[in-house]
């Protein structure tokens, strides 16, 4: 192992992240998107929390986990109703203990 | 200084996932044959959870620095997206603002300033932003650096880790505020579950794409705009 190969890839790692965080906030206005990009850019925050969220909970590292499934359907329907994040994960992951001491 | 502490409070619940997270990266940094403060350097260098696992992992079976790079790259693409759906919310801060607030772009702060109405007070966004961003970058560099000190102490029966999971699954509920954000949500889902045989990173880049299109066709075909 070479520490100043490891600090090399971990800072070419970082500037190029920065690079991705930075690149349409520093532009600002001087890009100008069509009206329809402008209408999907609204959609990437449910696309990318869903996009995040999906593989873990339905596929899993060994397979599809029903009480990870249903402590996070639980999950849901409580941030619906409250708008609260702290209640969502609360309630998400006292279901999943209940579910797994039931022995599901 | 109202508006930074505006931004903590906001990020507060968000901030939890942070600490079983960063306390599994920081003990597989100690399992891991790599300088141990290069390892966690990359907690303040890449700042980027998902990205750092995988670099770690893949810096320990000495793979190529063009394969680590572009891994994290792939991983971490997503924030290409994200800077340029809230670009117009940036176009009148000041450019060294945008030069420093960018480095803070993590997942939780998009969801943070997103719903922002888009002609916030400038001083109002850049003071959530740094309030949300500074908390998130704290409990970031303190969970892996407590992860490296003692161990992912967090007993595994109790799958802590899910907390994660269920922060963005609520996150997706809040952020679907129509019938076209529904469809955008179940779509990136599909396609993300579709993709997750896809290299790291490029299925869930996919995903967002297809779904925010898939969105704003919907939006174009009579759904109320999404305000």
């Amino acid at each position: 192992m070479n520490p100043m190969r490891e600090w090399l890839i971990i800072v070419g790692a970082g500037l190029g992240t920065y690079m991705s965080r930075a690149l349409f906030l520093l532009l600002g206005d001087r890009v100008t998107m069509p009206p329809f990009v402008k209408r999907s850019l609204r959609y990437v925050a449910p696309a990318a929390f869903a996009g995040i969220v999906a593989p873990g909970v339905l596929i899993g590292e060994t397979g599809t986990e029903i009480e990870k499934v249903l402590a996070m359907i639980a999950a849901l329907l409580v941030v619906w109703r409250t708008r609260n994040l702290v209640a969502c994960m609360i309630v998400g992951m006292a279901t999943l203990w209940l579910l797994q001491w039931l022995g599901l | 200084m109202a508006y930074y502490g505006e931004g903590v409070r906001v990020v507060a619940p968000l901030v939890v996932p942070v600490v079983p997270f960063g306390l599994v990266l920081g003990y597989l940094i100690t399992q891991t044959p790599i300088d141990q403060f290069a390892a966690w350097s990359s907690s303040w260098i890449v700042l980027a959870g998902a990205a750092q696992l995988a670099a770690v992992e893949l810096l320990g079976e000495e793979a190529s620095a063009v394969v680590i790079i572009t891994t994290v790259l792939a991983i971490n693409a997503r924030h290409l997206l994200y800077s340029a759906a809230i670009n117009t919310k940036f176009s009148q801060l000041p450019v060294w603002f945008r030069a420093v607030g960018s480095y803070f772009l993590l997942d939780q702060l998009f969801a943070v300033v997103e719903p922002l109405p888009a002609n916030i007070r400038q001083e109002r966004l850049i003071g959530i932003w740094l309030g949300a961003g500074s908390t998130l970058w704290l409990g970031w560099q303190t969970s892996v650096a407590a992860g490296i000190w003692i161990g992912d102490v967090l007993p595994t029966e109790w799958s802590l880790g899910y907390v994660v999971p269920l922060l963005f699954g609520g996150l997706m509920a809040l952020s679907i505020r129509n019938t076209a954000g529904f469809v955008a949500a179940g779509t990136a889902g599909l396609v993300a579950v579709l993709g997750a045989s896809l290299p790291s990173g490029v299925g869930l880049v996919v995903a967002i794409l297809v779904g925010a299109v898939a969105g704003a066709t919907l939006e174009a075909f009579g759904d109320e705009p999404n305000a």
